[in-house]
């Protein structure tokens, strides 16, 4: 009986004739080295263009759907937390945790692979996959301390200009309110 | 007698007869040196005659009480609640180990009885917020409006909160 939980048991499949690895949704991945992963990511944030971080972060939020029995919002925030952080653990990004501060939602990436300093490779990832877990653009910013805060595709430029502007989390929860949509 | 004990017989007592006056002027001359540097020399300071052999100590056995305090100091009373730490959510539903009926909350406008049974993830302590506590340290339970921060039941609730997030 499904009981909501990630399973990771036989997540690869190592075919050491062929050479390849592939998850159990048939996709083909490639282990590659910190170091290695690093020189490329912080290449492509100073070219400006982190797509393909973007794009491995929609991979990683299709393994979470395909895991899921029902639609990730009609889930309670802790199941979602259990196949995201399961996922993420698994492509060996680190250890994610959801902190809600305030009436924003903060993802917590720790022991994630040092990128870039600005942190923007791990951002745009998180934002790839959670865009994919809401079907929603949504973005993610960094806000230090390898925190993120969840936002609107709209107002991700403007937090991040307050982050660069030395605004801290709790500082830059207190300049955002709730509006809702009417 | 043998050969071999007349031997070590005439050695013993070579080795007898020469002890006693061997230490005495090594020591007699430490002592007038130590006298001569300081000048403050303790007179319960003896020349050092080496001490007779000590007897041996008995075994120690083994008590069934420990004899020394623990080496780990007890643990520090907990802190105090932090205001502006956040509420962060674990994989796992928590185990409610206290009645609901400690928690300072807010007044529901639904009747008890209708209620439905509080799963695990809904009975969660919510966090200490300076707005569910009076200056007199009460409970506010006469607001009538909701919590300013409700704690998002599903993910949807969660993720429309943090997206209608817009600048002040």
């Amino acid at each position: 009986m499904h009981d909501g939980r990630f399973d990771p048991s036989g997540f690869y499949e190592f075919n050491l004739t062929q050479g390849m690895v592939r998850t159990r949704t048939g996709e083909r991945v490639v282990v590659l080295s910190e170091d290695v992963l690093s020189s490329l990511v912080a290449a492509a944030a100073r070219d400006g263009d982190l797509t393909p971080l973007r794009r491995l972060g929609e991979l990683l939020g299709e393994h979470v759907l395909s895991g899921l029995d029902r639609p990730a919002s009609l889930l309670s925030p802790e199941a979602v937390l259990g196949h995201v952080s399961a996922v993420t653990s698994l492509f060996g990004w680190g250890r994610l945790g959801f902190e809600r501060w305030g009436a924003g939602l903060v993802i917590a990436l720790r022991d994630k692979p040092e990128l870039d300093e600005d942190e923007l490779g791990a951002a745009a990832l998180l934002g790839g996959m959670f865009s994919e877990i809401s079907q929603r653009q949504v973005s993610c910013v960094p806000a230090g301390d390898s925190k993120f805060i969840m936002v609107d595709f709209e107002v991700a430029e403007t937090v991040w200009g307050w982050f660069k502007d030395g605004a801290d989390l709790p500082a830059i929860v207190g300049m955002l309110e709730t509006k809702r949509a009417s | 007698m043998s050969d071999r004990e007349e031997r070590l017989r005439s050695l013993l007592d070579k080795v007898r007869a020469k002890r006693p006056d061997e230490p005495a002027p090594h020591a007699a001359d430490a002592l007038e040196r130590i006298r001569t540097a300081s000048g403050t020399m303790s007179a319960t300071s003896q020349p050092s005659i080496p001490a007779p052999a000590a007897p041996p100590q008995p075994t120690p056995v083994p008590s069934a009480y420990p004899t020394r305090a623990p080496s780990s100091p007890l643990p520090d009373p907990p802190a105090a609640a932090i205001i502006d730490s956040p509420t962060r959510y674990s994989s796992q539903p928590p185990t409610v180990e206290r009645p609901l009926s400690v928690e300072p909350r807010a007044r529901s406008n639904e009747p008890p009885a209708s209620a439905p049974a509080a799963s695990p993830s809904a009975t969660r302590p919510e966090a200490i917020r300076p707005q569910s506590v009076a200056p007199s340290g009460q409970p506010v339970i006469y607001a009538t409006d909701q919590p300013e921060f409700v704690r998002p039941k599903t993910f949807g609730d969660l993720l429309e909160l943090t997206l209608s997030l817009r600048p002040r």
